[in-house]
């Protein structure tokens, strides 16, 4: 697949979460807050890069029989190794994404471009796709995340956008919020796509 | 057979390497790592005792003895200014709604909170998490140790917090971790 293509892919046409329902356990526990989902969506993209940038670089040495294994230990060792260098020198970052951090291993969106894309295709394009699927990842993420905080408070990135006579929903951002709201963002974005698809 | 020692050995060498990588990666930036943690904890005792010009911690037998009790009781820091000890500086990490919240308690020598502040935490943004506003823990400042500290709804009165909204639980986490603390004060000065 050429480079530039995978990169649209991502963001759009096969977004992680609107169309791959990918990573829904990172997606619903951390987007109480638009920041917060900005957060989780750039440190899974950093990952994203690296694990599918080794994973291409060692795809033909890595037998088919024991691919999932050897991803999954590259996977990990690549969340630790980046919190670790997050916490020693950009403490100012770590303390905003370090509670992330750890939820990335888990995140089943890398294991599965690992799986899918990275394992079959060149370097260029698996660091365009990993680029793009955290990029759509992200951009999902803090949707989802101003959503829930503009109903659940009132802001969103924590700047107050009603005033103090809005009485804010607060299941919004609790935990159900997060299945109303992106159950309702599901069925608007497939509803657009939809009607593009009719229309072409 | 053969196939599954040729697999065993390539999963190994990918291991291996992992691991090599993971432990230069710990020994290169483990240094950097403690002394930022260092340092943010010096930061946050500063902010709590802003009188006190440098830190040492406690007497390891007192501050085991105090811990023995009360368990939450994490990191106990006498406060000194020109050579005299003028307040301590007590680190907590109390129950929340989402875990342990870390709360650094400053009491002044002469029984007075001079400060508090909410360390690391996993309370709900938007709700537990307003803890960290300064209109939240700022109630703490000034108030008295002689009577224990309680949470109210709303009119908070002389030893009285107002809770935030929505966040009772955060609110009397931070408070048990203040009460913990001026516990462990008057253990500390036999008052």
């Amino acid at each position: 697949m050429k480079p530039f293509k995978a990169l649209i892919n991502g963001l759009f046409k096969e977004n992680p979460v609107f169309i791959q329902l990918l990573g829904m356990c990172p997606t619903l526990a951390v987007t109480n807050s638009a920041i917060n989902g900005m957060g989780m969506g750039l440190a899974t993209t950093a990952v994203l890069l690296g694990s599918n940038t080794v994973i291409a670089v060692f795809r033909k040495f890595i037998p088919s029989k024991i691919r999932i294994p050897s991803f999954i230990v590259v996977i990990a060792s690549f969340v630790t190794i980046v919190g670790l260098i997050m916490e020693g020198y950009f403490p100012a970052l770590y303390k905003s994404l370090g509670l992330f951090i750890p939820l990335i291993v888990v995140n089943c969106l890398i294991l599965a471009r690992a799986e899918a894309f990275a394992s079959k295709n060149r370097v260029i394009s698996s660091v365009a796709d990993g680029l793009g699927m955290g990029l759509g990842f992200t951009w999902a993420l803090v949707l989802l995340g101003a959503v829930r905080e503009f109903f659940g408070t009132g802001n969103i990135f924590g700047i107050n956008l009603l005033g103090e006579s809005f009485k804010p929903a607060l299941i919004m951002i609790l935990p159900p919020g997060a299945f109303l709201a992106l159950g309702i963002l599901l069925a608007i974005y497939n509803a657009i796509k939809i009607k593009k698809m009719a229309k072409a | 057979m053969r196939e599954i020692v040729k697999l065993g050995v390539i999963l190994l060498i990918i291991c291996s390497i992992a691991a090599l990588f993971l432990g230069l990666t710990y020994e290169f930036t483990i240094d950097q790592i403690l002394a930022q943690r260092k340092a943010i904890n010096e930061q946050a005792r500063k902010e709590v005792l802003p009188e006190a010009q440098e830190f040492k911690p406690i007497d390891e037998d007192v501050l085991n003895k105090i811990i023995s009790e009360n368990d939450t009781i994490k990191e106990i820091y006498g406060g000194y200014k020109e050579g005299n000890i003028i307040g301590y500086a007590i680190k907590t990490a109390p129950q929340g709604y989402g875990g342990p919240v870390e709360v650094i308690t400053g009491i002044s020598k002469d029984g007075k909170i001079s400060g508090v502040r909410i360390g690391n935490h996993l309370e709900t943004p938007g709700l537990g998490a307003n803890a960290t506003n300064p209109s939240f823990y700022k109630q703490y400042h000034n108030k008295s140790i002689d009577k224990k500290l309680e949470v109210v709804k709303a009119s908070p009165g002389e030893n009285e917090i107002q809770a935030l909204s929505g966040a009772t639980i955060t609110s009397d986490a931070v408070t048990d971790g203040v009460n913990y603390s001026i516990e462990a004060f008057k253990t500390i000065t036999g008052k």
